[in-house]
């Protein structure tokens, strides 16, 4: 799976591309407006994460230049401009999600996959992880043919964790993805603990293997 | 007292005192100069009087005759005498057998000798005309008082208020001044001099506050803006660090801090960009919003998370449809709920209730009342909770200000209640 990388702040640039990498994707890299529309034109991706703000040009130009060539590339704007003006705009020409900077790369990681994996496998998203199989459009999820009981809570964690399978996610980030804004109104720890042993325990009664590991108090990692 | 009034009340304050001087000093001065008058007439009179007497002299009988002239004539007086006599004048009052009534004279004593004989002479005049003349002087004085006085009373107000048009505009337009919202002062030449220079000064101050706040807006959100990317790029870093297999317990307790350190600063950012961008009217689209629904989709939300907290949230929601934008009205619902959930203590109970056009969000806290201008100025913590931005009230104010919401606070058995009225 091939991602196009369009950002100009080295730094940031290096940590994306490492958590890509590290999920397996096929990485590119643009780090000015030219050099993003060539790329985007010549080639095909399976998603764009297009920085609006960059150096020699607005992002959302190569975006109406990828979209006006009928491109079926799926596109993350990412922004520092968090303003509900911007979001819009992007996604009425066309970008499929959007990302406000700071964001947590696990954050990154799900969106991407889920872009990939709605534009890749329509109708038949199905993800698949050894025994567990999970249905993202009927929201269910199966360990070989016994269907789990989850809430929406357990069920938004474990393709979370899965989106980011084999990379250590902080507790930080979960709570982020789970609860947005409210985030900080609760003691984010003792409600993500809760939510992981639950999920854990439905999981391992349903006859999966014990995927879910905790890194010390800093988060988990879902890993074979 | 307003500034027409005081120079009103200052000349209004001469002018009677000039008239209660000059009615008395001028009846008196009429009345002298009358006296005068009536008196250098009478001397005549006894003058000329005297004259036919010496023409008289040769008769005989002449003092029988004058007592007779003294019996018939009733204005002319001449009697014997027997001492010297200084000739005096006199005002007095006397009875008229007449007209019944009393009458003021004047009256002229003189001795004089007639034939080598003493007479006393007394000549007097009615005063009655003379007084009806001091009279007609004064009723004409006091009407060209009162009209001079209204017409300075009048003329003066007329005056002032042209006067002082000009600063009385400035003063309207300075009241109305909103340091946010106007740009600059509008300036008319009034044609007097100190008030274009009030009106120059004024505005030239007007324009360089606004420049400095606008200044200073633009500030915050170019400085939150440029802060995100150094904050992603922190954040991506941590992450990359928590992914090295050669983490220990106690790097990834220092990642675990950090991480919290940089959503604190995330956070902070996002806050102050949202002041900003209320402050700069980035919020205009408006939309007809039910506020009970928006309220028990809030609470549904929270209620999932609150759950550990043990806090109860009670509400009594009538309908309430507002027409405002959509996403300022969210932030203060969810600020206001945040703020109470935060200083709630567990297992309390939260009351959510829309009466009229007022929600009412309350809880029980800490047993003393607080003070809603300090809660509401920005940075300003309570709680040793770092997730507290002390942005949440402040936030909520500003959103209230720019919509005429009215923010109140109240505390009211041992509750702490928020209040916002809503214009429908």
């Amino acid at each position: 799976m091939k991602v196009l990388v369009i950002e100009d702040e080295k730094d940031l640039l290096q940590g994306i591309l490492s958590a890509l990498r590290q999920e397996g994707y096929v990485c590119e890299v643009a780090q000015s407006a030219s050099e993003a529309s060539e790329k985007a034109g010549l080639y095909d991706y399976d998603c764009i994460l297009l920085d609006v703000n960059l150096p020699d040009g607005n992002g959302l130009k190569i975006l109406r230049e990828i979209k006006a060539k009928g491109k079926t590339d799926g596109i993350i704007i990412i922004t520092a401009r968090n303003s509900p003006d911007d979001k819009v705009a992007g996604l009425n020409l066309g970008a499929d999600d959007y990302l406000a900077k700071p964001f947590y790369m696990p954050e990154l990681i799900a969106r991407v996959s889920a872009i990939i994996r709605r534009k890749r496998f329509e109708g038949n998203n199905l993800v698949t992880f050894h025994e567990i199989t999970i249905d993202l459009p009927g929201k269910q999820a199966r360990v070989n043919d016994t269907p789990l009981e989850l809430t929406p809570m357990e069920f938004s964690l474990l393709v979370f964790l899965l989106a980011n399978k084999n990379r250590v996610v902080s507790k930080n980030a979960i709570a982020e993805h789970l609860s947005g804004d409210d985030a900080d109104l609760m003691d984010k720890y003792d409600f993500i603990y809760t939510h992981v042993k639950n999920l854990k325990k439905k999981l391992t009664e349903a006859g999966s293997k014990d995927y879910v590991k905790s890194v010390y108090g800093l988060g988990y990692k879902f890993m074979a | 007292m307003r500034l027409l009034q005081v120079s009103l009340r200052g000349s209004l304050l001469f002018s009677l005192m000039m008239i209660l001087v000059s009615i008395p000093v001028s009846f008196f001065t009429i009345r002298a100069l009358l006296n005068k008058e009536v008196d250098e007439s009478i001397a005549a009179q006894a003058d000329q009087f005297m004259q036919h007497i010496q023409s008289f002299e040769y008769l005989d009988d002449l003092e029988t005759d004058l007592q007779v002239l003294d019996k018939l004539s009733s204005n002319i007086h001449i009697t014997p005498s027997n001492g010297e006599i200084h000739t005096n004048y006199r005002t007095l009052t006397l009875y008229d057998s007449l007209d019944h009534e009393e009458k003021p004279y004047r009256r002229f004593e003189s001795g004089v000798v007639i034939k080598g004989k003493p007479y006393k002479l007394v000549v007097r005049m009615s005063l009655l005309e003379t007084n009806d003349l001091v009279k007609a002087i004064g009723l004409v004085q006091l009407a060209v008082s009162v009209i001079l006085v209204a017409g300075l009373l009048f003329w003066n107000r007329f005056l002032s208020r042209r006067l002082w048009k000009p600063f009385y505009r400035t003063l309207e337009q300075l009241k109305a001044y909103e340091l946010d919202k106007n740009e600059a002062l509008p300036t008319e030449e009034s044609g007097i001099t100190e008030f274009n220079d009030l009106n120059k000064t004024v505005s030239h101050l007007a324009a360089r506050n606004h420049e400095v706040f606008a200044q200073q807006k633009e500030f915050i959100e170019n400085a939150s803006h440029e802060l995100q990317t150094p904050i992603a790029i922190f954040q991506s870093k941590l992450d990359m660090l928590m992914q090295s297999p050669s983490m220990t317990k106690d790097d990834a307790d220092t990642i675990m801090e950090l991480e919290s350190t940089a959503q604190r600063m995330a956070k902070l950012n996002k806050n102050l960009l949202l002041l900003s961008r209320i402050d700069n009217e980035q919020f205009l689209s408006k939309e007809d919003i039910e506020l009970s629904d928006l309220i028990e989709n809030q609470i549904r939300i929270l209620g999932s998370l609150a759950g550990p907290t043990q806090i109860s949230i009670t509400t009594r929601l009538e309908k309430l449809r507002i027409i405002t934008n959509r996403t300022l009205l969210e932030v203060l619902v969810t600020n206001l709920l945040h703020n109470t959930v935060r200083h709630s203590p567990k297992g309390s109970e939260i009351i959510v209730e829309i009466t009229g056009n007022r929600l009412t969000v309350s809880n029980s806290g800490s047993g003393q009342a607080l003070d809603l201008e300090k809660m509401t100025r920005r940075f300003q913590k309570k709680s040793e909770d770092h997730n507290s931005m002390g942005l949440g009230l402040a936030i909520v104010k500003k959103i209230c200000d720019n919509n005429n919401y009215l923010l109140a606070y109240t505390f009211k058995g041992g509750r702490h209640v928020f209040t916002v009225s809503f214009v429908v």
